[in-house]
């Protein structure tokens, strides 16, 4: 349990408690229906989680390294908002490789562009995604959010030049 | 709803199945190590996600629609946008956890645009911050942060352009 799970814990407890002073029939309603609704995700988180830990052990940070390491040029940006994409995860993880790929004389394009794809984009909760927004929302959001992470990569290329 | 119905509708759930399987008959170790890693993601994110859908069931009952169509609905403009980026940007948590709360808000009347500007700003994380200013330092955090929080503005008449029809949308009935 981190802080910020204790801190989202202490105002969902105050949420509730001021809910129920208010209305304990409404209460019991919301809470009714946010247990339902997570039940009837429960399988996709299964999915999504299951996913997570498939794309870390086949795209470990080795590839990543490996394929970003050194300058590349242009298809740099491309591969890192691949990569990003593919092997999403918590941002605290891509950070140290963000910094290990500087030092290796990666460009800050495609690190910049690593770093966006891999919180932004989800790839791995694309089924949930389809599933609660509609397939066009879905695979719309998923393609502009891939271009845009390359648009962040090459302006935050040529703004620290 | 009987378990042969359940599995059709979690088919993926099969996929998983299948794909771990394929890479425990190459690699046993692997395959491990990927079920410990996604077990773990679960549960350091549990927390999150049973709180997400207790705001969940709280803002069916307590937010009002009015107050919706007014502050994010389809009027809502520029202000609207900038409401729905602020609120991006305090989002925690996966987003998968995010998608109910983004379907309610649809479904009580918000714009598409300021769902669209919550999903864009979401990747900003403000307890991530301090570290990645230690890992990269100001210059490169601060331009970062500012274009994710003005890819709001950019991608929310981008994808409502290309999304289109919102009605079909939210129509969509959550199960």
């Amino acid at each position: 349990m981190t802080t910020t799970d204790w801190s989202l814990l202490i105002v969902m407890a105050a949420a509730l408690a001021i809910s129920w002073i208010k209305n304990r029939e409404l209460t019991k309603k919301a809470i009714k229906i946010g247990y339902k609704s997570f039940v009837n995700v429960l399988p996709f988180f299964v999915v999504v989680f299951a996913a997570i830990g498939l794309f870390e052990v086949l795209i470990s940070p080795q590839t990543i390294r490996g394929l970003l390491g050194g300058s590349r040029g242009v298809l740099a940006p491309v591969i890192a908002a691949v990569l990003g994409s593919i092997a999403s995860g918590p941002p605290a993880a891509v950070f140290p490789i963000g910094r290990y790929l500087l030092d290796q004389h990666a460009s800050v394009t495609a690190v910049a562009t690593l770093l966006t794809a891999w919180v932004a984009v989800g790839t791995a909760s694309l089924p949930a995604e389809i599933a609660y927004m509609g397939r066009r929302f879905a695979l719309t959001r998923w393609a502009v959010t891939f271009v845009f992470s390359i648009i962040v990569g090459v302006i935050m290329g040529w703004l620290l030049l | 709803m009987n378990f042969l119905a359940w599995a059709k509708k979690n088919w993926l759930l099969w996929v998983a199945v299948a794909a771990y399987s394929l890479l425990a008959t190459v690699s046993l170790s692997e395959a491990k190590m990927a079920a410990i890693i996604g077990a773990t993601t679960f549960a350091s994110v549990f927390v999150t996600l049973v709180t997400v859908f207790i705001f969940v069931g709280l803002f069916q009952v307590w937010v009002r629609e009015e107050f919706i169509l007014k502050h994010l609905g389809e009027q809502s403009g520029f202000r609207g946008l900038f409401l729905g980026a602020l609120l991006g940007t305090a989002i925690h948590g996966p987003l998968v956890g995010v998608f109910p709360l983004l379907k309610t808000l649809l479904n009580k009347g918000a714009r598409l645009g300021v769902v669209i500007a919550i999903v864009s700003t979401w990747a900003i994380k403000l307890p991530m911050i301090p570290l990645e200013l230690r890992f990269f330092g100001w210059k490169f955090t601060l331009a970062r942060q500012f274009l994710l929080f003005a890819s709001a503005f950019v991608m929310a008449p981008i994808m409502e352009r290309l999304i289109g029809n919102v009605p079909e949308l939210r129509e969509r009935k959550e199960e």
